[in-house]
């Protein structure tokens, strides 16, 4: 950031989404939006790197050189159980939007690109499994991965169905799709979609940082379009 | 007897001090804190306090101790002094609890983070990873270990980055 290297740290809690503070400015910075609300660098935004949330087991088929954060000792015991999401929607919430019928920690895949913020329900795309939509002004796509927990988004406009083994086929050349976003036979081999964000995030939480999001509620006939194939 | 005009203005500036430093660290805490909600306009205050609030408190400090010896030789009652002795040890406190940020209290900082090869790792197959980069620079961060410390800051190819959830 202008030249300097930043060392966050954990600083405080703005509705249940976190702040950190920097330690060679003081600047303090909103975790979900990246963006400095007070202090010297107010205004700014952190540059959002593209990233994946996934299972380690998928992760690690697709990057087997990849390397893995260590445990810090002593403060592992403290570390969140595989349970931690169940027992979160527990936790009592400070915001509700009580629009579209949602609880405020439903948790969506949300979207901020081409000019709309949108919302998936993760629960709904995992049922689906392969959604199609729109964001903004562009076709976009949802894909659920082999571990069935897994989400990635691509930029798309051909017309995809799934295949049970979570890749993905088109129908315009009969290619088959990776998890990845890339064709691995047919006609298209070798070529990639082009990945778009989707960040994991509740209800209350993404719904006060995208006050005007959009949301997405089913695919409804072109799903059973895809089905009858 | 030292008049009651030399006496007083001093034992004003030691409540005055204690009640600045009291408002600076209570105030922040009080606004930010789990479990409430945050409106916008008290959100930015709390915040001004928080950026200015260790000079604030080694001000009223200051102010404090100075007031503190002038009262001390202008009041030869004990009961008096100890009170005033008291004002400005609490206020002393204050300047010493703002150096403690509450929320590293409770989630302990990631510090340097250190990594091991994929075939290393016990990590079961299930846990959930946030991950980024691809190929020999590919990492990975297991959700368990950063939804506690919530704040990793790292050097991922180069390019000094921070993971946060």
């Amino acid at each position: 950031m202008n030249g300097l290297i930043l060392t966050f740290h954990l600083a405080g809690i703005n509705n249940q989404n976190f702040i950190m503070r920097d330690e060679q400015t003081g600047t303090y910075w909103q975790q979900i939006s990246g963006r400095a609300i007070s202090g010297p660098l107010a205004g700014q935004s952190l540059r959002l790197v593209p990233s994946d949330e996934l299972t380690f087991a998928l992760w690690k088929s697709e990057q087997p050189n990849g390397i893995v954060l260590k445990d810090v000792p002593g403060d592992a015991a403290d570390y969140s159980p595989r349970d931690w999401e169940v027992k979160v929607q527990r936790y009592p919430v400070v915001l509700s939007f009580p629009e579209h019928g949602f609880k405020p920690r439903d948790v969506m895949l949300g979207i901020q690109a081409f000019g709309e913020a949108r919302a998936f329900p993760y629960e709904l795309v995992l049922r689906e499994k392969l959604v199609q939509d729109r964001v903004g002004t562009e076709p976009v796509i949802l894909l659920v991965g082999p571990d069935g927990q897994s989400v990635r988004a691509f930029r798309a406009s051909e017309d995809f169905y799934r295949t049970p083994d979570g890749s993905m086929m088109d129908s315009g050349t009969g290619s088959r799709w990776n998890f990845k976003g890339c064709a691995v036979d047919g006609k298209a081999k070798g070529m990639c979609l082009e990945r778009i964000e989707a960040i994991k995030d509740f209800w209350f939480d993404w719904r006060n940082y995208h006050p005007g999001t959009s949301v997405y509620s089913g695919s409804g006939r072109r799903k059973v379009h895809s089905a009858d194939r | 007897m030292t008049p009651l005009n030399r006496r007083k203005p001093s034992l004003i500036v030691i409540l005055a001090s204690l009640a600045g430093a009291v408002f600076f660290l209570a105030y922040p805490n009080y606004v930010i804190r789990p479990m409430r909600p945050q409106g916008g306009q008290e959100l930015r205050a709390a915040l001004l306090v928080l950026r200015h609030q260790y000079a604030a408190e080694l001000l009223c400090a200051a102010v404090a101790l100075v007031a503190l010896v002038f009262y001390w030789r202008s009041n030869a009652r004990r009961g008096s002094r100890t009170a005033a002795m008291a004002g400005t040890v609490i206020v002393l406190l204050c300047a010493a609890l703002s150096r403690i940020n509450i929320y590293e209290v409770m989630f302990h900082p990631a510090g340097t983070p250190s990594f091991q090869p994929v075939r290393e790792t016990k990590l079961d197959g299930g846990e959930q990873v946030l991950a980024v980069g691809s190929g020999v620079n590919s990492r990975a961060y297991p959700i368990r270990n950063i939804s506690y410390h919530h704040v990793v800051n790292d050097v991922a190819g180069g390019v000094p980055i921070v993971v946060t959830y």
